[in-house]
C-alpha cells in the first residue's frame, strides 16, 4: 500500500522486431467508453453542485440587492421591514455546531477505536450494525427526546456549570441588568442542549468514517509497534491514530456538515432569538436551517428570497469549512498515502 | 516484591500474531521455531487478571460510594443526568490510582485510554438505546395493530382509534423515494469515485474538492434548492419525485465521498497484477477494483441510505403531505415516513402522537431490514467467501485446469487476461 | 457476481417490494358510491389542520370524496391559492393587498370567496404553583394578559394579576411567556386581538400596528416551535411559572388548566366551544372584501362571551379560470359539498376536537359563498337540512345556542370572589383559596359565591403571603415548604461564595483522605524496596 499507482497505458505486446516501438497506444474502445461514462459522471456531479449554488444565488438576489452588505452583519430578522441579516442566526449556528462537535467527536473517536481495535468478533459486527442504524433515527424523535427528557436532565448540570464557572464569560447566565438567573426556565432551549442533541445525532456518521480509516492501518506497522514493547494504546497513538487522520478530520467534517445543517431537532429544541447570545448555556439562540424551516410557511415572496439568502450563506460557509479540512487531509498521512 | 506482572507488550504481540488473523490479512508474521527449550503449560492470553476485575469493579463501588455520600451536598447537581457525570468522573480517578499501584505509567494510560473508549461506547450505545427505547414505549399503543401496517389514513381522522388507519401509504412513499434516488446516487456516485481514482487528472481533482467541500451540504439546503429548481420553476407542485431529487442531491456527496475513500485504499499492487497481466483499465476495474472494495461501498450506500431516508429536512419542502397513497411519483404530494412522524406528532390527539412515535419505529425497522439486506449481498470483504461462492469457485477452478491441460500449452497473451480471472468463467 | 450487478439486484428487489406492497394496498376495496366526486386539495392553515383531518377522513367514509389538505401554513396556502396550484386554501389572514415588506401585493387573478369554516378560542395555558399546589383557577384581564406578552408585567406578584385573583396569594416568581416560534394562525389571531383591543401597548412592544403570524421574541419570552412544542414547555416541571397561547385542546390534553378572561360584561370566562360560539353571534363581514370584523366578538356584551374568539376563512374560487389553474366545474361541486358537510355536520365534532362550532350567522355567512362556487348543488334552503350543533335545522330563525348556552357562575364576576373549580385540562382539581378573596364553585349556576366563600377567608389582608392562607386544601402547607416545593429547580442565589469556598475545600479533603494513603503509601514501599536491594 505505500507504493503509488502510476497510470499507465497498457501496452499491447506486438511481435518482437527490431523496430523501436511507440509505448504510445490506442486505448481499447471498452476503455474510451469507460472513460467517457466516468468523465461524464464526474461532470454531472460538478454540475449538480454548481446548480445549487447557482440556483440559490438566483433566487436570494432580491433580498441580497435590498440588504446589500448588512445582511451579514445585521442581527434582526425582519424581511417585511426590510431590516433583516444573518449575524445572529449564523453565530447561533456555529455555536451549536461547536457545542455538537466538542460532544461528538470524544465519543466518536472513542467508540470507532472501541470498534476497530478493542471488540472483536460478532461483538464488533453487532456494534458496526447498531452504529449503522443509530445514523437513521428520524431527527424528529431526537428532537422530542431532546425536548421531553433529555432538557430537564441536563438543566441542572447547565445550573452547576454556570454557577462555579460564571467566570469564563461564556458559561456565565446573566439577566438584563448582569445579575445571575437562577430559574430553570433561564437555562431552556439554550445552545448547550441543542448542541447536545445534534452532537448525538452525528456521531455514527462520524464513528462510521473513522471506523473505516482506522481499520485500514497497515498491519505490518501494528505488528511493528507491539513488537517493539509498545501497549495497545501506545499503538494506537503510534500507528493507528495517525494514519487515520484523514478518516479523523473528514468524519468530522461530515460530521460537522450534518450538524450545521440539522434542523427537525434543532427546530424543536431553540427558543429562536435573533441577538447574538455569547451565553450558551442561556435560553436563545438561533439556526439558519431552523429559520428556514420556521419561516417559510408563512413567508412572503420576498421573505423567501430572504431565507434563500440565508441558505446561500450557510452553503458557502460549509463549503469554506469543508476546503480547508480537505486541504488539511490532503497533507496528513493516509490521505496522502490513500489518494 | 516478587510479584511477577504480565508484560502486556509480550501478550498483545501474541494475541496478534496468535488469533488475529483476520486482522493479518496476507502479511503473517512467522513465530521461529522454539527448538529445545521445553514449553510450558499454555497460558490464557485474554482472559483479565484477578487484578485488572478488582480494580473495574473497586474503581465502580469507590465511585458510587463517594458521589452518594458528595452528591447534593457540594456537588450541587440534581437529577440522574449529574449523578453519572460525577460518578464517573471519580470512576476514572480511582481507577487510573488503582492501577497506578501496581503497574507503570504506560500500562496506566493503556488501561485508562481503552476504559475511556469503552466508556465512550457505553455512553453512545447508552444514548441509542435510550433513543430506540423510548420510541418503541411511546409508540407502543399503535404498534400491535396490524391495521398499522396494512392501511392508510385516508379512513383515519384525528379523532378515531388507533384499530383505524395506518401508515402503509407513508411506508411506500419512503420506498418509493429512497429507491429513486438510490437509482440515481449509486451509478452516479460510484461511477464518480472510480473517475476520481482510475482516470485521474486534474479535472478530477477538481471534482474530488468539489464532493469533498459538497459532503457537508446542510439538507435543508438541499431541499431549498430542489423547491427553487424543480417546484418553483418545472413542476409547480410538490410531489415525491421532487423530494427523491432533494434525497439524491443529499446523498450523492456522501456516497461519493465514502466510495472514494475506500477505492482508494484498494492495495495498488493488485491494479498493477492486473495491468501487468495486460487487461485493459476497463477490465482492471470491474473484475479487480470494485470487487475488492465491495464491502466498503456498501457501507459508503448504506451511509447514504441512512441519511437519505430518516432525515426530515429535504422532504419537508419538497414531498407535501397526504393521506392517503400515492404510487405516481411525479404527481401529486407523496408522505414518507420522517415526514409522516413530524406530521402526527404536531397534533394535539395522544393518539396521533402514538401513531407518530409508532411510524418512527416503522422507520427503524425499516432501516435494520434494508441494512441486514445490503450486509447479507454485499457486507463481505474482498477475500471472504460464503460457503456456495467458495464451491463455485472451486469447481469453475477445476474446469479451467481441465481446460488448460486440453489445450496447447502456447497461448495468445489475450488469454492470460482470462485465466487470471477465473471469475469470469465461473460466470 | 460482482457488485454493481448486486447492487442492481438489490435495487429490484426493492422495486418488487414496492409494487407488491402497492398491489396489495390497491386492493383494498374504496367504499362504493353512488355519485363520483372528483379529488379536491388544498392547503393551508395549521390552526385548522385538526379539524380538516376529521372532516376529510369522514367525507372519504361517507360519500367516497378524496380531499387532500396540508397544513404547509397560511401564507403558503394563499400563495398556493394565487399560482392555481389548489382547489381550495385555508387562511386566518385575507389576501395582502399591500404586503409590508413591499413584496407584490397578493391579487389572485380570479374571483374567490372568504367562508367561515371553523371557530376557536385563544386559550392562555399556564403551568402555576403556590405552595406546591398547582393553581387553576386564574383569571386574567385582557390587558393583563397584553401586558404579559408585551413584558410589562413580568413577576406573578404583579398588582395587576393579584387584582385579577383576589382569591389567590399570587407567588414571587416570574412569568416565563411562552410563544410560537414558527408562523402559526394562533400567533396571528392573538395578535390580532392585541392590535385591535389595545393597540398602544401593541405596537409600542412589535413595532407594528396590525397583526403578524411570526410573534417578536423579546426579554424574558421563549419561543418554542408549534402547540406541541409551547404546550410541551409549559407542561414541564421547569416550565413553572410559564403561560402561552395555544389551542384550547392542547390544554385540555396535556391535563393543565387554561386562564379565564374578562369579557366586556364583566365575567371572566373559559374557553368552551359554547362560549366562543356565542362570541362569534356577534361577528361581522365587511360587505366590500368579505373579511372578518372581530370587534364585535371581543367586545360582545354577553356576559358568556370568551373574548378571544375568532374563525379562520376557507378560500373558495368562485369562477373558472381560462388557464393556469387546477380548478373545473365537477371539482367545484365537490368542494361545495366538502364545504357544506363543513358547515353543517363538521360542526358536531367541533367540540371534540378542541374548536367551537361556527354559529348561525357564520354558517348563513358561509351558504351565501358556497352558492358562489361554480358548479355548487349547494342551495340556501340547505340551511333547514343543516345539523349544525347552534342552532335547529327545523327552525332556522330560533338561535338555539343563545338558550343552551350555560351563564357563567357568579363568582366568576368580576370583584372579591373568585372560583376554586378548576379548567381545561385540570377540571377536576379545584384550588384551595390562597388571597384575600373569598371561593366560590362554578360547578352549576346555581352555586352562590357566598356559600362556596365559607371554605376560608382566613388570609385576608395579608393577599401576598401563601403561608397564612386557610384554604383547606393548603392547610398542612408552611411556608419554608412552599418555597422549597414551589422552585424545585432553582439554584442557590449566591453565585459563588464563602459558604461554597468552604464546601468545596471539605469536599477536596474527604476526596484527599481517600486518594492519599493508597499514593503515598505506593511511594513509601518504592523508598523502601529501593532501600532493600
Amino acid at each position: 500500500m505505500t507504493t503509488t499507482v502510476t497510470h499507465r497505458e497498457t501496452a499491447s505486446p506486438t511481435s518482437p522486431g527490431p523496430v523501436r516501438r511507440s509505448l504510445l497506444s490506442v486505448p481499447s474502445r471498452s476503455d474510451s467508453v469507460f472513460k467517457l461514462v466516468s468523465f461524464t459522471a464526474g461532470m454531472t456531479t460538478v454540475g449538480i453542485m454548481l446548480a445549487v449554488g447557482l440556483f440559490l444565488s438566483l433566487r436570494a438576489s432580491d433580498a441580497l440587492r435590498v440588504s446589500g452588505f448588512s445582511f451579514l452583519v445585521q442581527q434582526q430578522w425582519s424581511p417585511e421591514t426590510h431590516v433583516f441579516g444573518i449575524a445572529a442566526v449564523l453565530f447561533g449556528t456555529v455555536t451549536i455546531a461547536i457545542i455538537a462537535m466538542c460532544v461528538a467527536v470524544p465519543l466518536a473517536l472513542g467508540t470507532s477505536l472501541l470498534i476497530s481495535e478493542v471488540t472483536r468478533g460478532p461483538v464488533r459486527s453487532i456494534l458496526v450494525s447498531l452504529v449503522d442504524l443509530m445514523a437513521a433515527v428520524p431527527s424528529v424523535v431526537y428532537g422530542l427526546w431532546g425536548l421531553f427528557f433529555l432538557q430537564a436532565n441536563v438543566i441542572p448540570i447547565s445550573s452547576w456549570i454556570s454557577t462555579y464557572f460564571a467566570w469564563i464569560p461564556i458559561f456565565a447566565v446573566t439577566g438584563g441588568s448582569g445579575e445571575h438567573l437562577t430559574e430553570a426556565s433561564a437555562y431552556t432551549s439554550s445552545a448547550f442542549i441543542a448542541g447536545i442533541v445534534v452532537g448525538l445525532m452525528v456521531v455514527p456518521t462520524q464513528t462510521s468514517v473513522m471506523r473505516e480509516a482506522f481499520s485500514q492501518a497497515p498491519v505490518g506497522e501494528r505488528e511493528g509497534a507491539l513488537a517493539l514493547g509498545s501497549t495497545r494504546w501506545g499503538m494506537i497513538r503510534t500507528v493507528v491514530i495517525p494514519f487515520g487522520r484523514g478518516g479523523i478530520i473528514g468524519g468530522t467534517m461530515l460530521g460537522l456538515g450534518r450538524a450545521l445543517g440539522e434542523t427537525i431537532a434543532v427546530y424543536m429544541i431553540i427558543s429562536p432569538i435573533f441577538t447574538i447570545n455569547w451565553q450558551v448555556l442561556k435560553t436563545g439562540t438561533n439556526s439558519v436551517s431552523a429559520l428556514i424551516a420556521l419561516r417559510y410557511g408563512e413567508a412572503s415572496d420576498f421573505g423567501l428570497s430572504a431565507l434563500m439568502a440565508a441558505g446561500l450563506v450557510l452553503f458557502v460557509i460549509t463549503l469554506i469549512v469543508n476546503f480547508t479540512a480537505s486541504s488539511i487531509v490532503a497533507r496528513s498521512r493516509s490521505g496522502a498515502e490513500t489518494g | 516484591m516478587t510479584t511477577v506482572l504480565d508484560p502486556p507488550t509480550l501478550s498483545d504481540t501474541d494475541v496478534a500474531t496468535d488469533n488475529d488473523t483476520s486482522l493479518i490479512g496476507s502479511s503473517i508474521t512467522h513465530l521461529p521455531s522454539p527448538g529445545e527449550t521445553p514449553v510450558g503449560p499454555r497460558r490464557s492470553l485474554r482472559k483479565a487478571t484477578l487484578d485488572d476485575k478488582f480494580n473495574i469493579v473497586g474503581a465502580l463501588v469507590a465511585s458510587v460510594a463517594l458521589t452518594s455520600l458528595l452528591f447534593g451536598w457540594f456537588t450541587p447537581l440534581i437529577g440522574g443526568v449529574g449523578y453519572v457525570v460525577v460518578a464517573f468522573v471519580l470512576f476514572v480517578g480511582f481507577y487510573i490510582i488503582l492501577v497506578a499501584l501496581r503497574a507503570d505509567r504506560q500500562e496506566v494510560k493503556d488501561r485508562v485510554m481503552t476504559a475511556l473508549m469503552v466508556s465512550a461506547g457505553v455512553i453512545l450505545f447508552g444514548a441509542l438505546i435510550f433513543v430506540v427505547g423510548y420510541t418503541l414505549i411511546r409508540g407502543k399503543d399503535a404498534l400491535p395493530h396490524l391495521n398499522f401496517f396494512t392501511q392508510t389514513m385516508e379512513l383515519a381522522g384525528p379523532l378515531d382509534p388507533l384499530s383505524i388507519g395506518g401508515i402503509l401509504h407513508a411506508i411506500v412513499g419512503s420506498l418509493i423515494q429512497i429507491t429513486i434516488a438510490l437509482s440515481i446516487t449509486i451509478p452516479l456516485g460510484i461511477t464518480t469515485a472510480v473517475f476520481l481514482n482510475e482516470i485521474g487528472g486534474r479535472f478530477a481533482r477538481f471534482v474530488r474538492t468539489i464532493a469533498d467541500a459538497m459532503t457537508a451540504l446542510p439538507s435543508i439546503v438541499a431541499g431549498l434548492f430542489v423547491y427553487a429548481a424543480i417546484i418553483q420553476l418545472i413542476t409547480h407542485q410538490r410531489s415525491g419525485f421532487a423530494a427523491a431529487m432533494a434525497i439524491t442531491v443529499m446523498m450523492l456527496p456522501i456516497v461519493i465521498r465514502a466510495a472514494d475513500v475506500v477505492l482508494r485504499l484498494v492495495p495498488g499492487n493488485l491494479r498493477e497484477a492486473s495491468y501487468a497481466l495486460g487487461s485493459t483499465r476497463w477490465s482492471t476495474v470491474w473484475n479487480v477494483v470494485l470487487p475488492t472494495a465491495r464491502s466498503g461501498l456498501v457501507t459508503a450506500v448504506i451511509l447514504g441510505t441512512a441519511r437519505g431516508i430518516g432525515e426530515t429536512s429535504p422532504v419537508l419542502l419538497t414531498s407535501g403531505i397526504t393521506s392517503v397513497m400515492n404510487f405516481n411519483p411525479f404527481s401529486g404530494p407523496m408522505i414518507s415516513l420522517p415526514l409522516q412522524v413530524f406530521d402526527f406528532v404536531k397534533s394535539p390527539e395522544p393518539n396521533m402522537i402514538a401513531r407518530g412515535f409508532g411510524t418512527a419505529a416503522v422507520l427503524l425497522l425499516l432501516v435494520v431490514a434494508l441494512f441486514t439486506v445490503a450486509r447479507i449481498i454485499g457486507g463481505r470483504g474482498p477475500g471472504q467467501l460464503s460457503d456456495s461462492q467458495r464451491r463455485r469457485l472451486a469447481a469453475a477452478s477445476l474446469e479451467d485446469l481441465a481446460r488448460m491441460s486440453r489445450t496447447t500449452p502456447n497461448r495468445d497473451a489475450t488469454d492470460v487476461d482470462h485465466a487470471a480471472n477465473p471469475e469470469e468463467t465461473s460466470r | 457476481m460482482t457488485p454493481r450487478i448486486r447492487l442492481i439486484r438489490l435495487i429490484s428487489i426493492l422495486f418488487a417490494m414496492t409494487i407488491f406492497v402497492g398491489a396489495a394496498a390497491t386492493a383494498v376495496p374504496q367504499s362504493a358510491t353512488a355519485v363520483t366526486y372528483t379529488p379536491i386539495s388544498g392547503t393551508g392553515s395549521t390552526w385548522s389542520q385538526n379539524a380538516l383531518d376529521q372532516w376529510r377522513r369522514n367525507v372519504a367514509t361517507n360519500y367516497g370524496m378524496t380531499v387532500n389538505y396540508s397544513g404547509t401554513g397560511s401564507s403558503a396556502g394563499r400563495k398556493d391559492f394565487i399560482n392555481g396550484t389548489v382547489d381550495f386554501a385555508v387562511s386566518e389572514i385575507p389576501f395582502q393587498a399591500a404586503p409590508e415588506d413591499g413584496s407584490a401585493p397578493e391579487k389572485p387573478a380570479n374571483g374567490y370567496a372568504y367562508m367561515p369554516i371553523v371557530a376557536g378560542g385563544t386559550a392562555f395555558m399556564y403551568n402555576l404553583k403556590i405552595g406546591g399546589k398547582r393553581v387553576t383557577n386564574l383569571r386574567l384581564g385582557g390587558e393583563t394578559i397584553t401586558k404579559i406578552f408585551t413584558n410589562r408585567i413580568t413577576n406573578w406578584n404583579d398588582p395587576q394579576i393579584q387584582a385579577d385573583n383576589p382569591g389567590l396569594a399570587m407567588p414571587n416568581k416570574p412569568i416565563v411567556p411562552v410563544v410560537r416560534s414558527d408562523g402559526s394562525g394562533s400567533t396571528a389571531q392573538f395578535t390580532l386581538w392585541m392590535s385591535k383591543q389595545y393597540s398602544a401597548l401593541w405596537s409600542a412592544f412589535s413595532g407594528r400596528s396590525g397583526l403578524t403570524s411570526q410573534y417578536p421574541v423579546k426579554g424574558s419570552a421563549k419561543a418554542q416551535s408549534g402547540s406541541l412544542g409551547v404546550a410541551g414547555y409549559v407542561s414541564q416541571a421547569y416550565g413553572e411559572g410559564a403561560i402561552t397561547y395555544v389551542e384550547y385542546s392542547y390544554a385540555l390534553k396535556s391535563g393543565f388548566p387554561v386562564a379565564k378572561v374578562l369579557n366586556a360584561a364583566g365575567y371572566y370566562v373559559e374557553p368552551t366551544a359554547s362560549s366562543v360560539a356565542v362570541a362569534l353571534l356577534q361577528a361581522a363581514i365587511n360587505p366590500s372584501d368579505l373579511t372578518q370584523i372581530l370587534d364585535g366578538v371581543y367586545n360582545n356584551a354577553d356576559k358568556r362571551t370568551y373574548p378571544l374568539s375568532s374563525y379562520s376563512y376557507m378560500i373558495v374560487p368562485t369562477n373558472i379560470p381560462a388557464t393556469g389553474s387546477i380548478f373545473t366545474q365537477a371539482k367545484g361541486a365537490t368542494l361545495s359539498t366538502f364545504a357544506s358537510y363543513m358547515l353543517c355536520e363538521g360542526q358536531q365534532q367541533a367540540a371534540a376536537l378542541g374548536y367551537s362550532p361556527l354559529p348561525l350567522n357564520l354558517v348563513k355567512a358561509g351558504f351565501t359563498q358556497i352558492a358562489r362556487i361554480p358548479g355548487s348543488t349547494a342551495t340556501s334552503g340547505d340551511l333547514s337540512k343543516c345539523n349544525n350543533p347552534t342552532f335547529d335545522p327545523a327552525n332556522p330563525g330560533s338561535n338555539k345556542l343563545a338558550t343552551i348556552a350555560p351563564q357563567p357562575a357568579p363568582c366568576d364576576q368580576r370583584g372579591p370572589n373568585q372560583c376554586t373549580s378548576g379548567t381545561a385540562g385540570a377540571a377536576s382539581t379545584p384550588t384551595g383559596v390562597t388571597g384575600s378573596g373569598s371561593g366560590g364553585k362554578a360547578a352549576g349556576s346555581s352555586a352562590t359565591g357566598a356559600v362556596a366563600g365559607s371554605t376560608g377567608a382566613a388570609g385576608a389582608g395579608t393577599g401576598t403571603d401563601a403561608g397564612q392562607a386557610g384554604g383547606a386544601q393548603l392547610a398542612s402547607s408552611t411556608g419554608s415548604g412552599e418555597a422549597a416545593v414551589s422552585s424545585p429547580f432553582s439554584e442557590p442565589a449566591a453565585p459563588f461564595g464563602a459558604g461554597q469556598l468552604l464546601m468545596l475545600v471539605s469536599g477536596v479533603l474527604v476526596v484527599l483522605a481517600i486518594v492519599l494513603p493508597p499514593v503515598l503509601s505506593k511511594s513509601l514501599r518504592a523508598r523502601g524496596s529501593g532501600k532493600n536491594s
